[in-house]
């Protein structure tokens, strides 16, 4: 069920989601994503590309922002959803996704909202806006 | 060195290519590696649809057109972010059609040098013509 | 009065917030972030036609532009951009000569700070580990709202080192991100004329409204 768009305000916060990216659901994200790589699968592979070990893709990135999405607003409300990639997103590691509302359209009746995945430093590795289209 | 680009190239659709019939395993796996849970994406049946960020599995047979400036060396390159506009779910037994076309190139700095910037955009639609997605995908190259 | 010196707006290729919508969470966050004003830094381009005189008087902050050029010793915060600065730089160019720049615009009635100093490859300390240091420069970003763990402490170094002034900018590309960090001015400030007389004179401090566990 949709989230209402008269229970959103400009300023509200997602609840933040913490969560640990092992290393086998990145193997899994990669295989069903059609992207099997040794970038995304082996830490060895991802070595000789210059690569600290291996890394979470960015599409998986966009994927969990969805779910914090998802968890707030509710299924298939998504119209839109833009990333920018700046850092590496390790594997093995916990990480924060995080979100807020920044504007709403009483027209269209949707909210554009900022999302990104921080480490566990708070250091923000994906940033990106959301259009959301609420009941 | 700086970067040259003739405008024609921008625009024009350089790949057509065809996926599918997609299949409820695909669908399924897809969303439980994301962790999710919803019966929607993860359970077969009548009511399941893709994941709304399904559609980045898919992309053109040729990656970059063959008039991308030869500065860019297209071997190595990194994901810099992507930015999709959603159309209708994708179900199971779809097919979907991606067109490629170069939207855009640039160049900048950053924390790891000097790189180009190359964004494809994949328009996506299904077998009724449905537009599924549009996706602009920012590549960035050394 | 305070300013953010260096955020981005959706004009910049890699941001996503609308200026409105920046000075909005300004006003929702009055007693976390107590800005007067923003200073719009877009990547590799300036527009002089740019008004934002409509958002000024609806929300009550002042906008002012700016830019944020890329040259052969880092990124570099051009303030007070004028026609005969654009003539004389072409801010598309990402090798633009850092020592003319600051020379340049300082003669042509503007001002070329160098920003995020301590970031790799962009930042002034990278560039001074194997170049002579530049002539001319007034103030650096010695607080950069998107610096990663070390970066700023690099830059104490610098400012000690050189004795330059220090300002900050949350370097926002994001709207929940405006203001996290500013520069403080001891004299009001009401035009890019009177910021960029400010910035030559030396009268600010850094300020820093980050969450605690994310200030450096």
């Amino acid at each position: 069920m949709a989230r209402r768009f008269e229970d959103a305000e400009e300023g509200d916060e997602l609840p933040t989601r913490e969560l640990f990216i092992a290393k086998d659901q990145v193997r899994a994200y990669a295989r069903a994503a059609n992207q099997w790589a040794p970038r995304f699968t082996d830490d060895e592979g991802a070595r000789r590309e210059g690569l600290p070990g291996m890394i979470t893709p960015g599409n998986m990135s966009m994927g969990l922002l969805t779910t914090l999405i998802e968890a707030w607003a509710g299924p298939g409300v998504l119209r839109r959803l833009g990333t920018t990639f700046r850092g590496l997103v390790l594997p093995g590691r916990t990480i924060r996704l995080c979100g807020t509302v920044t504007q709403k359209d009483e027209r269209t009746r949707t909210v554009e909202l900022d999302v990104w995945l921080e480490s566990d430093e708070g250091e923000r590795l994906v940033i990106g806006t959301a259009t959301v289209a609420l009941a | 060195m700086p970067l040259e680009i003739d405008p024609a190239i921008l625009g024009q659709e350089f790949d057509h290519t065809r996926y599918g019939p997609v299949t409820a395993e695909e669908l399924i796996a897809f969303a439980r590696a994301l962790g999710e849970t919803r019966p929607e994406y993860t359970e077969p049946g009548p009511s399941l649809v893709g994941h709304p960020t399904f559609c980045v599995r898919y992309k053109g047979d040729r990656f970059y057109p063959e008039s991308i400036p030869k500065t860019i060396n297209v071997r190595t390159g990194f994901d810099a972010g992507k930015d999709i506009q959603l159309g209708v779910p994708v179900r199971p037994g779809d097919t979907i059609d991606v067109r490629s076309t170069l939207h855009e190139v640039y160049e900048k700095t950053g924390r790891t040098g000097s790189m180009y910037f190359v964004v494809i955009r994949f328009t996506m639609t299904n077998q009724r013509g449905e537009m599924v997605a549009v996706v602009d995908n920012r590549f960035m190259h050394r | 009065m305070i300013l953010d010196l260096h955020l981005h707006s959706e004009l910049s290729d890699d941001s996503r917030a609308p200026v409105e919508a920046y000075l909005k969470l300004l006003q929702r966050k009055r007693a976390e972030r107590p800005l007067d004003g923003i200073v719009l830094t877009e990547h590799r381009q300036f527009d002089p036609g740019r008004d934002y005189r409509a958002l000024e008087d609806r929300y009550g902050f002042l906008v002012l532009t700016a830019a944020e050029v890329e040259t052969d010793y880092g990124h570099v915060l051009v303030y007070g951009v004028n026609e005969d600065i654009l003539a004389r730089f072409d801010f598309r160019n990402v090798r633009l000569p850092a020592q003319e720049l600051i020379g340049e615009v300082a003669r042509l009635g503007g001002i070329a700070l160098p920003c995020h100093p301590g970031r790799p490859t962009v930042g002034l300390c990278a560039h001074y580990e194997t170049k002579p240091p530049l002539h001319g420069v007034v103030a650096v970003e010695a607080i950069n709202g998107g610096s990663r763990k070390g970066e700023d402490e690099r830059v104490e170094e610098l400012i000690r080192r050189y004795g330059y002034q220090a300002y900050g900018g949350s370097d926002s590309h994001l709207v929940s991100f405006v203001g996290i960090c500013a520069t403080e001015f001891e004299a009001e400030i009401r035009s890019i004329e009177d910021l960029v007389r400010e910035l030559k004179g030396g009268r600010y401090r850094p300020v820093d409204f980050r969450p605690r566990r994310l200030a450096a």
